[in-house]
């Protein structure tokens, strides 16, 4: 990642109190969040709508964010920036921009590191320029998980780049607000739900379209007549904080190497990450981690950098409102072609399960630097199982699962059970996923003593188990984690309990799936799915109940469940 | 006659209208713990002196009160045990698998109601169609009851899967424990919240049988009460949905009383809506507004109908966090909350910026003017520096503000600091509370779809006539309403409500695959059940009104939208009036349609409701002492340095005639602040009505 400079103040053409930058900034902040609102609830993606898994950001006329939706998943920090800053250098420069423009791109090199996730960026124009021109104050851009780009179905088994469906590098969308029909009727032609493709990339462009004419009305209210000047200040704000927060923490470099699944069987992967905190900037450096792997689950480093950052962020400044200034102290690398930073054509479909990872070595060198503010290890970062087929009745279904382990103990507070980080998704309801796929769930309940033990034990993963109840075969891609790894505990907390996944054949065999892949399940099979624990947090001998203040059930480690 | 009594967190508040006269009486009380019965029978007697009406000739009492609401908060419930179908009996403790902040490491998420020991899971299992696949098996039931029994379980809960879609096996179970065990109090999912999403309706049914127990007593003991003191009529109970119902549906649905207090405080709007109408205003959309000394909150009426949402959190790990609360997903008026209040804390960040709440000094120790410990400075502080409150006359003088005292703490936590004039800073505080407020007033009115500057606002609350001009102006607002009797307002939003009733199911299909006589017998069923019970709380049936609506949206989405249905038998002819309700809603809340995507329904709804009931009001009219308005001139701030503002006494304001901004008007309970270029007079209500240009 390239770091840009602060801007210079040349165009100062005022400046803003603490009163003032209070109320515009809170301004700023409601209004990517108003336009978040309404994508969240207009998507068809269950993953957008769902898990939030979603952004809108507000950036200056250098594509450096201002705002961020405040729901928004953590994938997205600081990619919005990073494909506009692209877009201004390489396609469209600043002058070439008009009202009514509206780009769009799925490059996961530019955009969020793989095809499903699609940018819409609109430029936002607000009163003229000298030369009586409509003047360009900003860009609006907001990105959302497509339901359907093409290709292998979503998961971790695409061979290469172009098996992974339809790819959009930047293009005009609208055209000084005229539609780009071949570009419409390309994607149309290249999706499985054209509709519903359609109706989410519109739902974005309607998304920006209000953040705009939102940022408008403030502008006239207060009679600002850009936001660069503005953004600055925020700007500034943002990284000052975070530069202090640097700066409390020991100097020192901190290294953590974590082995973690990879595709499951035998091949895993190493995460080798040396930190290094310097005055008030840190440095985070992958090299000697695993090269790009066959399996879709390598990551651009632009979405590495977002999965770094993000615990970073976590750790030393939670309350602050995040933007451009919140990153510029933080900087990221790893080799060029390595898992870590991979290259054309390298498969990126899953590289959610690489990049949910990176938070783990990053804790695990934190946790020597700032060992109160850490957590331990997660159960999963989430699983992720896709299922499409055929109802009895012909109709076809794609049913997207979501799926938590236990969450790791901190400092004063054991692990709740089912929470992932850094992912968070909501999960479908069993009776929603019953009305959608032909199965029968027989069981989702916590998993006893799974999280680890600990003064702060970790949460309890989970049982699910649903069974093919159709006459149709089930197509499942599975995305699995720690199936051969434990969630780390820190400080003598014990490691949480692996994951497993198996199939039940109809006669009550047990028989393989691919942790991380494609499998068939016939009609009357079984799949049972053991989410991981959470790892402990201090060593268990030092768990005082009246210190904890939790119900002794709630604690994974604590009791047995009644008839078992 | 009928009464409204209203128990808040600190005072009761009374209403007695004499509905034939339109004559009301007020009256105000204590709070008394841990028998709030002891204040209504205190605040009766007082109201019977004070107009001369004994009880008994009172035909209605319409009775809120924040019993369950705080059994909930202070996890005071009765002992509960939830049983669910084999396989789920995690399903509270699971949730929905979300973080509420995703950059808080340090989270908690909210305690179950029921921990893990007294979930059971029974073995029975019925598909989403609600055909049975494995039978109930009563005899677990019955060895589980009795082991619970042992255990002290004073109410049980009955969760099982698809149960909306055929509640067979929980009613079999119901049965047999009311049965066996009379003193039990049984909620069962599918008479408290039919619908899918096995944990938002496990959530509410868990919480129902929480409550249930003090419900019970509290329902007997307050019939037993009124009674001995000579009341023969009948009482009501508000419910968070602004309607009303009776004290036995309210014993057997407490959970449906959680939000009662404030619906009182909205449905007063909507008869406020009303009297304006009826007084010539044209005033279509009303925003309640509505600021206390902790929290402010903001609501949207409609022509004189509340919106109404089924997302609604009970005892929120954060209070102003969206998803750290238990979901109950009941019917409650629409409104949002914020921890904006007089008693806000205003303090300089991490960052060196001015922010407010939404942490509040409350009343204790209270803003550092009420000279009673408090050290920082609060919103009320501020507008007291401003000159906006009078020392001398907060609360109608019964307490006098230290000025001095408010003045140092913003002095030495925000205007030095910051290196700015006293005033400067405290004009900051006021302005980033009215900000805080408009942005989330703003949110909420686009959330719906409507333009904020076609609403007129209608303020109350002890903070709210203070702020709501600058509250109003940012969102471009240009009419303002302030209402008397602002004290007791949500006492006088029971009286104006209507008996009604919702009954509800889940019934997922795309419109064309309906089964459509599936879907009538069912709405039939439920609409007879309801209208039922309408009559027997002795409503006519020609006066029942009848709402039919579904929750639906394109299929594959998550959210769903309200649609209305029309009304009679539906039929596949009814497939493109429901597409076309459906559309005009999903414009306007969007902006757009998708027309050729399959529109599915997830939620059928009947609303049955009784005639809302009809008077003018006329309150008695508090004469004040002084021969003229005119109370003198003080010194403001407004922004653009000192100025001298006229003092109006509220009391003394002769009807109709306009007074210029700004200007400060004077009463008992608050003080209303008008700023420049807008108008203020009062009409013949008695509201104080500001337009602003």
């Amino acid at each position: 990642m390239t770091v840009t400079p602060p801007i210079a103040a040349t165009h100062a053409s005022r400046t803003f109190d603490a009163i003032e930058l209070s109320i515009l900034w809170a301004r700023l902040i409601s209004l990517v969040d108003e336009a978040g609102t309404t994508l969240q609830r207009t998507a068809f993606s269950s993953v957008t709508r769902e898990s939030a898994d979603f952004a809108v950001v507000l950036m200056d006329t250098q594509g450096q964010s201002l705002a961020q939706s405040s729901v928004s998943v953590p994938s997205f920090l600081g990619v919005l920036p990073f494909l506009v800053k692209a877009l201004l250098q390489e396609y469209f420069p600043l002058d070439q921009w008009q009202p009514g423009d509206v780009v769009i791109t799925n490059d996961p090199w530019l955009c969020a590191g793989h095809k499903p996730d699609i940018g819409i960026v609109s430029p936002i124009f607000y009163g003229q320029t000298d030369k009586g021109r409509p003047r360009l104050v900003g860009f609006i851009g907001c990105i959302a998980h497509s339901p359907d780009i093409g290709g292998t179905l979503w998961g971790a088994n695409a061979r290469d780049f172009y098996e992974e469906g339809l790819y959009i590098p930047p293009m005009k969308l609208f055209d000084a607000g005229r539609r780009n029909e071949t570009l419409f009727r390309l994607i149309e032609t290249n999706v499985r739900t054209p509709q519903q493709t359609i109706g989410d990339i519109m739902a974005q462009v309607a998304a920006n379209e209000q953040g705009m004419r939102s940022l408008q009305r403030l502008m006239e209210e207060y009679d600002l007549r850009e936001i660069d000047t503005l953004g600055a200040h925020i700007i500034a704000a943002s990284e000052k904080a975070m530069r202090d927060a640097i700066r409390q923490a020991p100097d020192g470099t901190y290294c953590a190497e974590y082995e973690a699944d990879g595709d499951g069987l035998h091949q895993p992967v190493l995460l080798k990450c040396t930190l290094t905190i310097r005055d008030d900037e840190i440095w985070v450096d992958y090299t000697g981690s695993s090269p790009a792997h066959p399996l879709a689950i390598n990551a651009a480093l632009n979405y590495v950098f977002a999965y770094t950052a993000y615990p970073i962020k976590c750790v030393f400044s939670p309350e602050v409102p995040n933007n451009e200034g919140s990153f510029r102290p933080i900087h990221v690398w790893a080799p060029e072609g390595s898992l870590l930073n991979a290259k054309k054509p390298a498969p990126l479909g899953a590289r959610n399960v690489t990049g949910n990872l990176l938070y783990a070595p990053v804790m695990l060198a934190l946790s020597q630097a700032v060992p109160d503010r850490v957590q331990a290890d997660c159960g999963a970062a989430v699983w992720v199982m896709v299922l499409s087929g055929h109802h009895d009745d012909g109709r076809e279904f794609v049913e997207y699962l979501f799926l938590a382990g236990g969450y790791g103990g901190r400092k004063g507070l054991p692990g709740a059970p089912t929470l992932c980080y850094p992912t968070n998704v909501a999960n479908v309801p069993v009776e929603v996923f019953e009305n959608d796929a032909p199965v029968l769930v027989l069981e989702k309940r916590l998993l006893p003593r799974s999280g680890g033990a600990g003064q702060y034990p970790g949460g309890a993963g989970q049982r699910f188990a649903y069974r093919n109840i159709g006459k149709n075969p089930i197509h499942i891609s599975n995305v699995t984690e720690k199936i051969q790894h434990q969630a780390y505990g820190l400080f003598g907390g014990e490691p949480g309990r692996r994951g497993r996944l198996f199939v039940l054949t109809a006669q009550g065999k047990r028989r393989f799936t691919p942790p991380k892949g494609h499998d068939i399940l016939r009609p009357g099979e079984t799949l049972v799915m053991e989410l991981p624990g959470g790892g402990g947090y201090g060593p268990p001998s030092r768990r005082r109940r009246s210190k904890v203040k939790v119900d002794a059930d709630l604690s994974s480690s604590s009791r047995a469940y009644d008839g078992e | 006659m009928k009464l409204g009594i209203d128990i808040g967190g600190t005072f009761t508040d009374l209403v007695l209208l004499d509905e034939r006269s339109g004559d009301i009486t007020l009256g105000k009380t204590l709070t008394t713990y841990p028998d709030p019965l002891e204040g209504i029978l205190h605040g009766v007697e007082q109201m019977e002196q004070n107009s001369g009406v004994p009880l008994s000739e009172v035909e209605v009492i319409v009775h809120g009160t924040t019993l369950v609401t705080n059994a909930v908060i202070e996890r005071k419930g009765a002992r509960t045990a939830l049983l669910t179908t084999k396989g789920f009996e995690d399903v509270l403790e699971i949730g929905r698998e979300m973080r509420y902040d995703i950059y808080d490491l340090f989270l908690t998420m909210p305690k179950p109601l029921v921990p893990r020991s007294l979930r059971i899971g029974i073995r029975q299992r019925i598909d989403k169609d609600g055909r049975v696949l494995e039978p109930l098996d009563l005899a677990q039931v019955a060895e589980v009851a009795d082991r619970l029994m042992r255990r002290g379980v004073q109410s049980v809960a009955v969760s099982f899967l698809h149960s909306f879609a055929n509640a067979e096996h929980e009613r079999a179970v119901g049965e047999f424990l009311r049965q066996k065990y009379p003193h039990l109090t049984v909620s069962l999912s599918s008479e408290v919240l039919p619908e899918i999403r096995e944990y938002e309706r496990t959530s509410a049914t868990v919480m129902n049988a929480y409550v249930q127990p003090i419900a019970h007593t509290y329902a007997h003991r307050l019939k037993e009460a009124l009674e001995r003191r000579g009341f023969g009529g009948e009482i009501l109970i508000m419910n968070s949905a602004g309607r009303l119902t009776t004290l036995e549906e309210a014993r057997r649905f407490p959970v449906q009383l959680l939000e009662s207090g404030p619906a009182g405080g909205i449905m007063a709007g909507v008869f406020f809506q009303r009297q304006l109408n009826e007084g010539g205003m044209e005033v279509s959309h009303l925003l309640t507004f509505d600021m206390g000394g902790t929290t402010a909150k903001a609501s949207v009426i409609r022509h004189g109908q509340p919106e109404i949402t089924h997302h609604f959190e009970a005892a929120r790990e954060r209070r102003f966090k969206k998803g750290s609360g238990l979901p109950v997903r009941i019917p409650v008026i629409d409104m949002i909350e914020i921890g904006a209040g007089g008693g806000s804390i205003a303090r300089l960040d991490s960052l060196g910026l001015l922010t407010v709440g939404p942490d509040s000094a409350a009343s204790q120790p209270g803003p550092a003017c009420y000279g009673r410990g408090g050290q920082f400075p609060t919103v009320t502080d501020a507008d007291l520096v401003l000159g906006l409150l009078n020392e001398h006359y907060f609360l109608g003088g019964a307490m006098t503000l230290r000025r001095d005292l408010a003045e140092e703490a913003i002095e030495k936590h925000i205007a030095r600091p910051l290196g700015i004039r006293l005033e400067e800073a405290a004009w900051g505080i006021h302005r980033v509370v009215n900000e805080n407020m408009a942005n989330a007033a703003r949110v909420h009115i686009l959330e719906k779809g409507f333009d904020p500057r076609s609403f007129t606002m209608l303020a109350f609350g002890g903070a709210g006539p203070v702020h709501a001009f600058a509250v109003a102006r940012l969102l471009g607002l240009s009419r303002l309403i302030v209402p008397r009797a602002a004290g007791v307002l949500s006492a006088l939003g029971f009286l104006v409500s209507p008996l009604a009733s919702e009954a509800t199911f889940s019934y997922i299909s795309p419109l064309e695959h309906l089964d459509w006589p599936r879907l009538n017998a069912r709405l039939n069923e439920l609409e007879k059940s309801r209208r039922q019970f309408l009559q027997e709380a002795g409503v006519e049936p020609q006066e029942i009104h009848v709402r039919r609506i579904a929750e639906m949206r394109y299929a594959g989405q998550g959210h769903e939208i309200t649609v209305r249905l029309p009304a009679g038998t539906l039929s596949p002819a009814s497939v493109s009036e429901i597409a076309r309700n459906f559309e005009e809603e999903y414009a306007l809340r969007y902006g757009h349609v998708l027309p050729h995507m399959p529109i599915e329904s997830v939620t059928w709804r009947v609303v049955v409701s009784g005639p809302s009931p009809q008077f003018a009001l006329h309150q008695r009219v508090e004469k004040s002492l002084s021969p003229t308005p005119h109370k003198g001139q003080r010194l403001v701030f407004l922004g653009n340095g000192w100025e001298e503002v006229p003092v109006f006494d509220r009391y003394a304001l002769p009807e109709a005639q306009r007074f210029q901004g700004p200007c400060i008007l004077e009463e008992r309970e608050s003080t209303t602040v008008v700023g420049h270029k807008a108008t203020v007079w009062r009409d013949c209500f008695d509201n104080l009505i500001i337009e602003m240009c």
